[in-house]
């Protein structure tokens, strides 16, 4: 099924940063001397997915293409754009109080619900406490909402909202899908069937969800009374297309088959392999942005021996060719990291880049050193009998994404040579986590995307501890890396926090508790038709202002 | 066998069926709450009690057995951890699309082992090898493979059938290929084989001598031999069909209760499994019963 092109006008798609790992565009103005064409309204639009979402509510969901679908049904308070900065969107403006433990947000008042029911302060108290309650079994958003202790209503369009300590991440939280709103009549009536999409999650979103077909797709209507924008979008009033539909097709040759033969629209996750292909297509064009937050990257735990001891994690950090790795399982489309934070994220220190290159040279010195001077009859290095083994648990197949257990056995291989033996068993999701979470193995590998230095806290702090819904899977508690992130989410003062985030990217580098591996990138393909697609500071597609035009 | 032992039965294979799931979900070592939960999660400590009070995963053993036991009798199939709706719902949303593709499958694969099975059996042996290889080569050949191949010739291609819009009929001809050709590669083999046999008889050569075709003795009376041990397969075929499914439906971006089994089962959704395997013991049941039934239409002597 593809939009018959009726309309001709059409030039440049400007809008389009074909340049892979291209910072992400909120509103790019058009390019000098180009004519641009007028936006047509109309037409509809297939999306392809490579995951369906477990659930379609963005307040229990911690999955990135639920935030990522039902942004198109939910506003945010306010928006985040590109460079860091937030803007105005169903919250007029704002104020932080001096301690940062409370936040007062005054209301547009021209906004309402799909099912007609007026946005106002009372629905922002009614959302944030359903996401609170522990019996909405939130997995990612309650913790957005950090150490929250409730929200006022100071009248009807104006909300402060509470929490216990000074939390500074809450505008960036504020700003996601995960925090948007659902109508408090859907709230009231029947929360339990949002999260099976259609018709029964109602927001305030340019478009409404029309119907949900399990295992195949998700179709969205436009919401003709949209008339409240977000600042970074390009356009105002209703979206341009007629119908968003999000087809669901799991397998990546299938979406890149039906990419080029124009059954579909845009497709996401376009296989680094396969950037050439559509690159190559006369018709088609690659969008992509990195993903900002933590890069992909291993945790080394310190709790126990042998990575313990800060040489033997040096050796292994600097033991390990990343680059050649990259290069030849992602054919260039995904960066080396040098950092825990991935350098489209705000507060990103970049001086880290080519500071601890590839020296198995250092590794060997550095294992000699830590007395792990014999070798056994395999080339492994032992001391006092032992051998020098690390366990690394890889995820079951079917978690496994970027053939990460390729570039695993890469590293493996190595390591050998400097004398290290890479172990890594394979079981099912419980026993997984039960080793990586409980402490049990040597190291673990993970991603975790956000567009705010704050997960910096998440995957360093001492406090995060990942047997109470944390993520630091180094199990150090190390007295600065707490103190820096502590003092990062007390502040909105953007040289503090650019010094503390700056110092500990340095400091989780130099105590080589992590092994940042690369960037993970979106890398959509789309019909060079599809017009304004733009991508968000979380690198997630915006169909808002996307309109369909001519091929060119 | 009388009707009242027939049921008997069944019901002692669903139960069977019932507790094996349960015990082999029970098996699965780890938390259930993180395995339900998966990697990337942040669910606090609160979050995590919440989930194992509303499931019970803090109550015995035996309790939970005997409650999952009472309420499957009384037609409940419980929630789905995961997708929040009735079991029983999820379960109907779905049926109809896998119907839809098995049915398809089915048809499909008896009609193109039927054409290949009559007009090789018993001829020269270059015609019969040639057949003999097509079923070994579709039997061997990996569905999920097979649809990605389908998919790029017919699809992205010559595009004469979508992938897109899978509701309507054009988008159901690769999936139920797919699904049929495996299946149709062994129907044939062994359908061949009866044929052979039966041509070999006495009857067919009496049937010859009174001047009948040789495709007419074929079709009217070997076939019906041969088709007495084709029905003997329907169970396998049914298995067939459903494991397919699985496959098929993923690789196709269909709906189906292939894709909810697979992301039950991915996701640890308890509920949704037992509720898969209860129906699929549930159809195992009425087919071979259908079947015993058919085998004595089909074959006058199994009557006496």
């Amino acid at each position: 099924m593809h939009v018959p092109r009726r309309y001709k006008a059409a030039l440049l798609a400007v809008f389009l940063v074909a340049a892979c790992g291209q910072t992400p565009q909120t509103s790019q103005s058009p390019a000098e001397g180009a004519q641009q064409a007028a936006p047509v309204k109309g037409g509809s639009l297939t999306f392809a997915a490579d995951t369906e979402p477990v659930s379609f509510d963005a307040h229990v969901s911690s999955q990135d293409i639920t935030g990522a679908i039902v942004r198109n049904v939910l506003d945010s308070l306010i928006t985040l754009d590109a460079t860091g900065k937030f803007h105005p969107w169903l919250a007029e403006s704002w104020e932080a109080a001096p301690d940062l433990k409370s936040y007062t947000f005054k209301l547009r008042k021209d906004v309402v619900f799909h099912d007609g029911t007026p946005f106002d302060a009372e629905a922002v108290k009614v959302n944030f406490d359903r996401i609170h309650d522990p019996a909405t079994k939130s997995q990612l958003a309650s913790s957005l909402l950090g150490p929250y202790t409730g929200t006022k209503v100071v009248d009807p369009h104006r909300v402060t909202v509470e929490f216990a300590q000074p939390f500074a991440p809450f505008l960036q939280a504020a700003s996601t899908a995960y925090l948007g709103f659902y109508s408090p009549k859907t709230i009231a009536a029947d929360s339990a069937a949002i999260g099976s999409g259609g018709p029964a999650a109602v927001g305030t979103g340019p478009f409404k969800f029309a119907e949900y077909t399990k295992g195949q797709q998700a179709v969205f209507a436009r919401n003709d009374a949209y008339n409240w924008a977000p600042k970074t979008a390009v356009h105002t009033g209703a979206a341009y297309l007629d119908k968003l539909t999000v087809r669901f097709l799991p397998e990546a040759s299938v979406r890149v088959g039906s990419l080029t033969s124009k059954q579909i629209d845009v497709a996401a996750a376009v296989p680094p392999a396969n950037v050439k292909t559509v690159e190559g297509n006369a018709d088609l064009t690659v969008l992509a942005a990195d993903y900002p937050g933590g890069n992909y990257s291993i945790y080394l735990n310190t709790s126990k021996e042998p990575l313990n001891d800060e040489r033997v994690r040096k050796a292994i950090q600097r033991g390990i060719d990343i680059d050649t790795n990259i290069n030849a399982l992602y054919f260039g489309q995904f960066k080396r990291a040098w950092s825990p934070l991935a350098p489209t994220t705000p507060g990103y220190n970049a001086a880290l880049e080519n500071s601890w290159k590839f020296d198995q040279a250092e590794s060997n010195r550095l294992l000699d050193e830590a007395g792990w001077t014999t070798k056994d009859a395999e080339g492994y290095r032992t001391k006092n009998g032992k051998r020098l083994v690390v366990d690394w648990p890889l995820l079951p197949a079917q978690y496994v994404r970027d053939s990460r257990d390729v570039l695993g056995q890469a590293f493996q291989a190595d390591l050998k040579k400097i004398g290290v033996e890479i172990v890594r068993p394979q079981a099912d999701i419980g026993t997984y986590l039960e080793r990586v979470y409980g402490g049990k193995a040597d190291m673990a590998d993970y991603s975790w995307s956000r567009a705010e230095p704050d997960v910096l806290w998440l995957l360093l702090n001492g406090a995060s501890k990942p047997q109470e819904g944390g993520q630091n899977a180094t199990f150090l508690d190390d007295p600065d890396l707490t103190k820096w992130t502590n003092e990062g989410r007390a502040t909105l003062d953007e040289a503090v926090r650019k010094d503390v985030y700056g110092k500990v990217q340095q400091r989780a580098i130099d105590l080589a508790v992590t092994i940042p591996i690369y960037t993970q990138s979106q890398v959509l393909g789309l019909g060079k038709s599809v017009k304004g697609l733009t991508l968000d500071a979380n690198a997630w597609p915006l169909f808002y202002d996307v309109w369909l035009g001519k091929a060119q | 066998m009388s009707l009242l032992r027939r049921v008997g039965a069944g019901v002692m294979v669903l139960w069977g069926a019932a507790t094996l799931a349960f015990i082999s979900l029970l098996l699965i070592p780890g938390d259930p709450v993180s395995t339900l939960l998966g990697p990337a999660t942040m669910a606090s400590p609160e979050v995590r009690a919440q989930i194992a009070a509303d499931y019970g995963f803090d109550r015995p053993v035996a309790v939970r057995y005997l409650d999952y036991l009472g309420t499957v009798v009384t037609g409940d199939l419980g929630s789905s951890y995961q997708l929040q709706r009735p079991v029983g719902l999820l379960i109907a949303d779905q049926l109809g699309p896998t119907v839809q593709l098995a049915l398809a499958a089915m048809v499909t694969a008896v009609v193109i082992a039927v054409i290949s099975a009559v007009t090789t059996a018993g001829r020269a042996r270059p015609v019969r090898a040639a057949a003999g290889a097509w079923e070994l080569v579709a039997v061997s050949l990996p569905s999920y493979w097979l649809g990605i191949l389908l998919l790029t010739a017919f699809s992205f291609q010559l595009r004469i059938f979508p992938v897109i819009g899978a509701q309507d009929l054009a988008a159901l001809v690769l999936p139920a290929l797919t699904l049929a050709l495996p299946i149709a590669g062994v129907l044939a083999q062994v359908l061949r084989e009866g044929l052979e046999a039966a041509l070999a008889q006495p009857f067919a050569v009496t049937a010859r001598a009174r001047g009948l075709s040789q495709f007419a003795v074929r079709l009217r009376h070997a076939l019906r031999h041969a088709a007495a041990s084709l029905a003997t397969l329907t169970g396998w075929l049914v298995g067939s069909l459903l494991g397919g499914a699985v496959l098929v439906e993923t690789v196709f971006g269909r709906s189906g209760i292939g894709a909810l089994t697979l992301q039950a089962v991915g996701n640890k959704d308890m509920p949704v499994v037992m509720g898969v395997v209860l129906l699929s013991a549930l159809v195992f049941v009425v087919i071979s019963n259908v079947v015993d039934l058919l085998h004595t239409a089909i074959d006058p002597r199994v009557r006496a």
